[in-house]
């Protein structure tokens, strides 16, 4: 069999589309409004904070109380800040923010876009001569590549928040403590690490979420089932990526 | 002058024919109808016109230039000189009607800003939505958003503009009033007009020229202006059609 026919033509078709508009938009011939551009970042970085507030002091809470268990049998508890530390900002705020982040904005760009596909809205803006993938894709996109990074040390601040709580709770460590065993354990490298994952996250959530939305069935259940795919593609895509990045971690040496 | 002209167009859906044989002029200047039940491609033939479907096989070509032998580039050219209303408007949803008028011109004009928006403002008045510039679509009737795609498709004032079911979901008096609308743009501008329609009133108020597909031929029946087609055509179907009369048999089997 040909590799040719092994591959999912449109998928490739579409990220190679993307990857050109991106590249003619980064020598200046960027095609969607700055309004949107706006609009969408406030979508998916300021109204997102509560959502990634919660779940990620939650999560690193629960690091802590993992932790603690184990390490209070050796009477080194005060080590429950490394724990958390070095699994919030290597995994679990990248993934956790990533996960919350397809759930509502990828979902967002599936229904927003499958629903313009549905109203004949998109073909509207082919019939202008304006391609959809610049004036819809890109915006979106960008907007998650610009806001995930800075989401994500948003998210270790409140997971080490967090496990700072537990911590004193639990194995009464003092902030300061804490504080310092959490600069101790913590590398450039951890955060570089996490800081990658975020933006390749980022992507692949604005990619999947405005290609289930631009090849959605024109009706309603299409726009149902669009949201349904980007949701469960991109947290499968998570899932992968981050072991990819793992093994690739492993083999560096970071 | 010949602006757009459709030669021996033959449409598919997969493997399925849906039309073959589809040949017509449009004339600078007239309103043309394409006619037929539903389901014989009516709209397909628009998507074919406007770019967004490639046919299986035949030509659509704008003064002279074949669209689908086009590179991109002119493809976008001769984009520029038409204009469209959706049967559903298609009115960008997150966007005023301001804006959703603003953005042909941003698209095919070479105006500012504050030219834009005075050009957007004089459309939009044009078809009585002037207060309602700032309006979203979601805050409109049926019948405002088919008059802001109106708008929409004629503020670049191009030679020709495709209109898919006007009319449709329409009460008689905004249908009549948006007849009205065509009629004053042909005069205004001396656009020519195609549009896809079921409405008889409108048909025989509007269209000078026409041509009737048939979903069981699957090839134009009849060719002409709906007033001449309702008096003198000679195919069972037409006459049926244009003067809502019992269909033949044959057609009646088809579309049961």
């Amino acid at each position: 069999m040909q590799l040719a026919a092994l591959l999912p033509i449109r998928p490739v078709t579409y990220l190679g589309h993307v990857l050109i508009s991106a590249a003619a938009g980064a020598a200046g011939r960027w095609r969607f409004r700055a309004k949107d551009l706006g609009q969408i970042v406030a979508d998916c970085s300021a109204r997102a904070v509560p959502i990634v507030t919660v779940v990620n002091i939650l999560v690193g809470a629960i690091l802590a109380f993992v932790g603690a268990v184990q390490l209070i049998k050796f009477g080194a508890g005060i080590y429950v800040a490394d724990g958390v530390a070095i699994a919030v900002a290597r995994e679990m705020a990248a993934i956790i923010t990533a996960v919350v982040m397809a759930g509502r904005t990828g979902a967002a760009f599936a229904a927003e876009i499958a629903t313009m596909q549905a109203n004949e809205e998109v073909d509207a803006l082919e019939v202008l001569g304006i391609d959809p993938v610049d004036f819809l894709v890109l915006p979106r996109v960008l907007a998650l590549l610009l806001m995930m990074p800075l989401l994500f040390i948003y998210a270790c601040v409140t997971g080490l928040f967090g496990g700072m709580v537990v911590a004193a709770g639990m194995l009464n460590v003092s902030a300061v403590a804490y504080v310092d065993r959490v600069g101790d354990a913590l590398s450039w490298g951890h955060l570089g690490l996490g800081l990658s994952k975020s933006l390749v996250f980022g992507a692949l959530i604005g990619l999947v979420g405005c290609y289930c939305g631009l090849y959605a069935k024109r009706n309603a259940a299409g726009v149902g089932v669009a949201t349904t795919s980007a949701v469960v593609v991109s947290i499968v895509g998570i899932i992968v990526l981050d072991a990819v990045f793992a093994i690739c971690a492993n083999a560096l040496d970071i | 002058m010949t602006l757009l002209a459709v030669d021996q167009l033959e449409m598919r859906f997969g493997e399925r024919l849906i039309q073959t044989g589809v040949s017509f002029q449009v004339e600078k200047g007239t309103i043309f109808a394409i006619m037929g039940g539903s389901g014989c491609g009516k709209s397909t033939l628009l998507k074919h016109m406007v770019g967004l479907l490639p046919p299986a096989a035949g030509s659509v070509s704008y003064n002279g230039v074949d669209y689908w032998q086009c590179e991109d580039a002119q493809q976008a050219q001769l984009r520029a000189g038409f204009g469209m209303l959706f049967q559903s408007a298609a009115l960008w949803s997150s966007m005023t009607l301001l804006e959703n008028v603003c953005l042909p011109l941003e698209q095919h004009t070479t105006l500012d800003a504050t030219q834009r928006d005075r050009r957007a403002r004089e459309a939009l008045e044009w078809v009585a939505l002037g207060e309602f510039a700032d309006y979203f679509p979601s805050d409109l009737s049926g019948g405002m958003k088919k008059r802001a795609g109106l708008a929409r498709a004629i503020a670049a004032e191009p030679p020709l503009l495709f209109l898919d079911e006007p009319s449709a979901g329409l009460d008689p008096i905004s249908s009549k009033r948006l007849d009205d609308l065509v009629l004053e743009i042909r005069e205004r501008t001396g656009a020519a007009v195609v549009f896809v329609s079921h409405e008889l009133p409108s048909l025989f108020e509007i269209a000078d020229d026409g041509i009737f597909l048939d979903a069981q031929s699957k090839h134009p029946i009849a060719h002409g202006s709906p007033r001449a087609l309702r008096d003198s055509a000679e195919h069972p179907t037409v006459r049926a059609f244009l003067r809502r009369e019992e269909p033949p048999q044959s057609a009646l089997a088809n579309t049961l």
